[in-house]
């Protein structure tokens, strides 16, 4: 009978979904939420296993060493964040308000430094300023000491060049959004422009600014790469669980442990005071009329548009340096201004392998973080149900843990059992999965709340079924929104190295973790050339982004 | 294709928003549910398309029920309120789309296209992509798109409400002669009574979920069968007044009022209401006509003039006043405030609940 065949159709639908629902909590919870809580359980055991104790949490403040790098996390971030916001906010406001000159190349160069890894920055900024560094030397022998750029001004040098973006950005947006009706109603009112952007304007885009630099301060305290290179002295509390972790062989980890338990308090708190707290208090609505650009004098706007270049290049110097000098012979650690292939080839030659896992690991990993993420984005918008809300909160789970400790929790939890993924290139594909994937289903889910569901409707009116519907019309307008994502995603892989670090071993190294080691052992021509491939593998999809894809996803939701 | 709706409820948790409502609506009719926001009308249409399930009830398009039909199955065209056209086709391709979907051969598909943009007025469009269009554009495509697959039933769910002003009465026109000419049972949902009154051959006016009244619309504006519909359907003076006296007259207010033939016995509440066009000044009528109707003097307390006519109020006694509108515009034949006039009406044209 026709009634009840269809009905077993719609049960099939909604279940179809349900499952889907189901299976990709247990997914994620099985392979991040229980590997994190095993973290969480073992900061409470002693070193040899067993018993339950407090005492790592009494070291952890009893012994400075501890709540030290503790300290350096925060102030660094914090830091870092102030430095952002000072960087950001006229940035912001100076390409939202005036005409400077090639707005849309100047909101690529800015992205630049997010999708590239920050230590490169770190590496090159050594290059230039460190001890031996060439800027270091030519200053010296005109008689002018520098200080030193190791530990905390090397560090803020680098976050805040390579992360002040986040904070700009959003600025722009937000000053980009104001409707322009609320700027003319306030002056009709009386209001000087001056008294206008104190009392409307910043207001409205402050919310918008703190989520930047609360973005700022988040990467900048989950960071790696940075504080490794080039501040030693004052590790921050991820170094300090990744040194804890890698010392002690066979012993239970239980420091390290505490540290990364103590690390994700800090990203969580950081999180809950994002949502809770700045995002209610985003007035900012779609304009009716965008607010005025204005035009300023060809004078003033060579000068605005020349400062804000001038500003782009230096963050952008680092990469500069690496390029050239990846081009530059190398005798033992010292660089030689003769055009050369050398590093080219040495790279090559020894690290052809990493390269390969690098490409592979990313394709891989992108390719699942799309399968999974997308149905996740469709269940969050158009498939809500009380399962769906558990998910929403749980893939946000993976923004609140660092890189490293991640992949301590992992390295962990699939050391032995019934799944032993430790030692194998899985295991990295597994983090990279659950740290990307999040951002695929909010961008699905972003695209889809735009998307009208009477096109769904109309699709079925017209007589297609509702499968077919799917592919005839929500995905095909989905499309181009999963493209981008995806190829972002694939960049900020092949660019990791907090995961990668603790994961990777012996025959599945990535180019991130060759460059480290590079860095680490003095071998600055291996990486020089990595880092130039690494640009190159960035840039170029990038491009290919900005050219084909008319709206441009930030990497920040 | 006659449909027939029989009992059919649907509630949303603990929202009540269509209430047990049954309604016949007869082949090539076009059939307007009328209602305030929230009064189910929308609710009742997207039962019918098969995008919601009634639990109680069974809908029947000519004998055949459909309310268990996926909704792909039903053969019906609809328009949405926001047009629905699909952004990453153009317009033939939107127009087509059904055709495609129906496997009908290309060459048909060519022809039937042409012939119904051209209908709509769209000839030459075809190429163009949604984001080229405007507002009343892309509603011509949403209907090309659901008038060309020639359905057995035609959904539309204020398809005119996100047009301007001046549009919506354009296209009103324009949708009432497609209909006629392709002779498709039409429902159409709105909340604009004017539109309804204009285009409708049966009004079903709603409110809360349950249907008021059922009727042409000069029923309905005429002889609302009660309060709701009669404050729904045009403008309307409302009075609460109590039974006092022979002959059926009331006091309102103090004011004296005879509204009925009948005799009343006195006391009782009594609700009653007259059209703002019902009541006229002596000058309006002749002597014979004068003889039916009951005089009421009143002060006139405000005047409108729009040109075409006239609106006036009312001051019937303390804290009584009642809205005129007069077609009169003669210099001559216009009241001042401030002065004193004759009202008359004629108490058949009272509507008493």
């Amino acid at each position: 009978m026709e009634g009840g065949e269809d009905k077993g159709e719609l049960f099939m639908k909604s279940s179809f979904w349900s499952l889907t629902t189901i299976l990709i909590f247990i997914v994620f919870f099985f392979f991040m939420i229980i590997p994190v809580i095993s973290l969480f359980t073992g900061s409470f055991q002693t070193e040899e296993g067993g018993r339950f104790t407090f005492e790592n949490y009494t070291s952890f403040m009893k012994y400075s060493s501890y709540w030290r790098s503790f300290s350096h996390s925060i102030i660094i971030g914090l830091i870092s964040a102030l430095g952002a916001i000072l960087v950001g906010v006229p940035m912001g406001f100076m390409v939202a308000r005036w005409n400077v000159m090639g707005k849309p190349i100047i909101i690529t160069l800015s992205t630049l430094p997010l999708m590239l890894p920050t230590f490169i920055a770190a590496f090159a900024w050594i290059i230039l300023l460190g001890r031996g560094g060439i800027i270091t030397k030519y200053l010296e022998a005109l008689g002018i000491q520098i200080g030193s750029i190791y530990g905390y001004p090397g560090m803020i040098l680098v976050f805040v060049s390579q992360l002040y973006s986040y904070v700009f950005l959003m600025t722009l947006s937000g000053f980009s959004s104001i409707d322009e009706s609320l700027e003319e109603a306030s002056r009709s009112l009386g209001a000087s422009p001056m008294r206008t952007f104190i009392k409307v304007s910043f207001p409205l885009v402050l919310p918008s600014i703190l989520s930047g630099a609360l973005l700022t301060f988040m990467s900048a305290v989950e960071n790696f790469g940075v504080p490794m290179v080039i501040a030693q002295q004052t590790p921050n509390l991820v170094v300090k669980a990744y040194v804890e972790f890698t010392s002690e062989v066979g012993k239970h980890p239980g420091m390290a442990y505490t540290l990364s338990v103590v690390l994700i308090f800090i990203t969580m708190a950081s999180l809950i005071v994002q949502r809770y707290y700045l995002s209610k208090r985003n007035f900012i609505q779609a304009a009716r009329g965008k607010p005025l650009v204005k035009q300023l004098t060809p004078g003033k706007r060579v000068a605005a548009s020349a400062i804000i270049y001038a500003v782009l290049i230096f963050t952008l110097i680092p990469f500069f340096v690496a390029f050239i000098l990846s081009f530059m012979e190398m005798r033992g650690p010292v660089f030689y201004p003769k055009f050369s292939l050398q590093s080219y080839i040495y790279a090559f030659e020894r690290s052809a392998r990493p390269i390969f896992n690098t490409y592979f690991l990313a394709t891989v990993a992108t390719l699942a973080s799309v399968l999974i993420g997308v149905p996740t984005g469709y269940i969050l918008t158009r498939r809500k149900s009380s399962y769906s809300s558990m998910l929403d909160i749980v893939i946000m789970l993976p923004f609140v843990i660092a890189g490293t400790i991640l992949g301590i929790a992992l390295i962990t939890f699939f050391n032995t059992g019934w799944l032993v993924l430790t030692g194998t290139w899985m295991i990295l594909a597994l983090s990279y999965v659950i740290r990307k994937m999040p951002f695929i289903a909010r961008s699905s889910a972003s695209i889809l709340y735009q998307l009208d569901p009477s096109l769904d409707e109309a699709s079925i009116s017209l007589g297609v079924s509702p499968m077919k519907t799917f592919y005839k019309v929500t995905f095909r307008l989905m499309m181009a929104g999963i493209v981008s994502g995806a190829i972002l995603s694939w960049v900020t892989i092949i660019s990791e190295l907090s995961s990668t670090i603790v994961l990777q071993t012996p025959g599945w190294s990535t180019m991130t973790v060759e460059m480290y080691q590079g860095i680490i052992s003095d071998d600055l021509g291996k990486a020089a050339a990595f880092s130039s491939i690494m640009i190159v593998s960035t840039i170029i999809p990038l491009l290919f982004v900005t050219k084909y894809f008319s709206k441009e996803q930030t990497p920040l939701l | 294709m006659s449909i027939r709706i029989v009992g059919v409820s649907k509630r949303f948790g603990s929202l009540e928003a269509v209430k047990n409502v049954s309604l016949e609506i007869n082949t090539g009719e076009f059939f307007t549910l009328l209602g305030p926001s929230g009064c189910g009308k929308t609710t009742l249409l997207r039962s019918i398309a098969g995008f919601n399930q009634p639990e109680a009830g069974e809908i029947y398009f000519g004998e055949k029920r459909i309310d268990r039909m996926s909704a792909h199955k039903r053969g019906i065209g609809m328009v949405f309120q926001n047009y629905a056209v699909f952004p990453h086709l153009t317009v033939r391709d939107n127009v087509a789309y059904g055709l495609k979907a129906r496997k009908v051969p290309g060459q048909e598909i060519g022809s039937r296209v042409e012939k119904t943009l051209q209908m709509v007025r769209l000839g030459g469009m075809e190429t163009r992509l949604p984001n080229q269009l405007s507002g009343g554009q892309l509603q011509r495509v949403a209907i090309a798109r659901a008038l060309v697959i020639e359905p057995q039933v035609l959904l539309m769910d204020e398809p005119l409400s996100n047009l301007d002003a001046k549009l919506r009465v354009e296209m009103r026109g324009e949708i009432r002669e497609l209909q006629r000419q392709m002779k498709i049972t039409t429902v159409y949902v709105t909340h604009d009574q004017e539109e309804a009154l204009s285009i409708s051959d049966r009004i079903a006016v709603m409110n809360l979920g349950v249907v008021e009244q059922v009727g042409k619309p000069w029923e309905v504006y005429s002889t609302p069968t009660n309060w709701f519909v009669a404050g729904f359907i045009g403008t309307t003076n409302f009075f609460e007044g109590e039974w006092a006296g022979p002959e059926g007259q009331v006091l309102v207010n103090g004011v004296r009022m005879k509204i009925s033939e009948q005799v009343r016995p006195a006391g009782g509440k009594v609700f009653f209401a007259i059209r703002p066009e019902a009541f006229k000044v002596a000058g309006q009528l002749t002597e014979e006509e004068r003889k039916g109707m009951v005089r009421l003097p009143a002060r006139v307390a405000k005047v409108e003039y729009l040109g075409y006519m006239t609106k006036y109020e009312l001051e019937l006694g303390k804290n009584l006043n009642a809205r005129m509108v007069s077609y009169d515009v003669l210099p001559e034949n216009l009241r001042k405030e401030g002065e004193s006039v004759d009202l008359f009406y004629d108490p058949k044209r009272v509507l008493v609940y």
